[in-house]
């Protein structure tokens, strides 16, 4: 039973993030709220498939015999495995750039109605 | 990893999240992001993940905490929840 | 109104959380993820690309197409940017 908690319990806690961000999106009024939510939610994900990628046993993805010994014969499980940290790498420009559109939309947003909570920008619309 | 400190830091960071959507001031929400995202760097480390660690480090932690910070002086700092 | 969105997405949460008893264990060598493209990428980067760092070289070298993607993106979010935010700047030089 322990042992499965021991596992286990670093893939409910990235839940348990992932849940927060989603609270904030969807219940908080405020659209800085709302974009601070939205970057909890995309840093859960990244810490999940940052986590596959570990390996009990394996160091970090740098090789430890330099050039001249090309064909040594290298042990897959010694290294942690290099794919997901790529695409993660990807991900988090991608979320900044996403960031600044984002508080782009809000500075033109606050310009024209002079408010930042959701209830007070849908009267003024009206 | 290191089992124990992984779940201290792990700890740390759900901290940071439930104050940073919680805080009314949203200055101090966007500085609470920034130590969020120190934190995260550090799980990263510690799970062998330098390269997207330091990315983390200067992309999210930096440019990130600016543009919010940058969007907040242009708009307001108070907040209703 | 914040009691509907609770229960939401406590229910999303309930669902992932079943979802996570079937994943393997956290650091599995054998792993399905650390079993099936990444020990040939380990085993030749040397050999093929000449760099150590097996990050640099899969994301420069053998993903180079992703990373072209990747700076559309971002050039995409920084013109959105410039194109939001022109009036106002144009605005501010002429006070």
């Amino acid at each position: 039973m322990i042992d499965f908690i021991i596992e286990r319990y670093n893939f409910w806690i990235y839940v348990i993030l992932m849940m927060i961000g989603l609270y904030a999106m969807i219940t908080k009024r405020n659209l800085v709220k709302k974009v601070i939510g939205m970057n909890i939610f995309q840093t859960s994900i990244i810490l999940f498939f940052i986590s596959l990628a570990s390996k009990r046993g394996g160091t970090l993805p740098i090789m430890k015999q330099a050039h001249g010994l090309e064909n040594f014969p290298v042990d897959p499980s010694a290294y942690i495995n290099p794919v997901p940290h790529v695409l993660m790498l990807t991900a988090i420009v991608v979320m900044v750039a996403t960031l600044g559109v984002a508080l782009a939309i809000l500075i033109l947003i606050y310009r024209k109605y002079g408010t930042l909570e959701e209830d007070e920008i849908l009267k003024r619309m009206q | 990893m290191i089992i124990l400190f992984d779940l201290i830091i792990l700890i740390f960071v759900v901290i940071c999240a439930v104050t940073a959507i919680t805080v009314k001031d949203l200055l101090s929400a966007v500085m609470i992001l920034g130590a969020y995202s120190f934190f995260m760097c550090l799980l990263w480390t510690e799970m062998g993940a330098v390269d997207v660690a330091f990315t983390e480090a200067s992309v999210s932690a930096g440019i990130g905490t600016i543009l919010f910070i940058a969007a907040i002086i242009k708009t307001t700092r108070r907040s209703k929840d | 109104m914040k009691i509907v969105n609770l229960i939401l997405v406590l229910c999303i949460g309930g669902f992932l959380i079943y979802g996570t008893l079937d994943m393997p264990r956290w650091g599995d060598p054998d792993s399905p993820a650390s079993k099936h493209v990444s020990p040939r990428y380990i085993q030749k980067t040397v050999e093929e690309t000449a760099t150590p760092n097996m990050v640099t070289s899969i994301l420069a070298d053998y993903r180079g197409y992703d990373t072209l993607g990747e700076t559309t993106v971002i050039f995409t979010a920084g013109m959105a940017c410039i194109l939001l935010l022109r009036n106002s700047i144009r605005k501010n030089r002429n006070d």
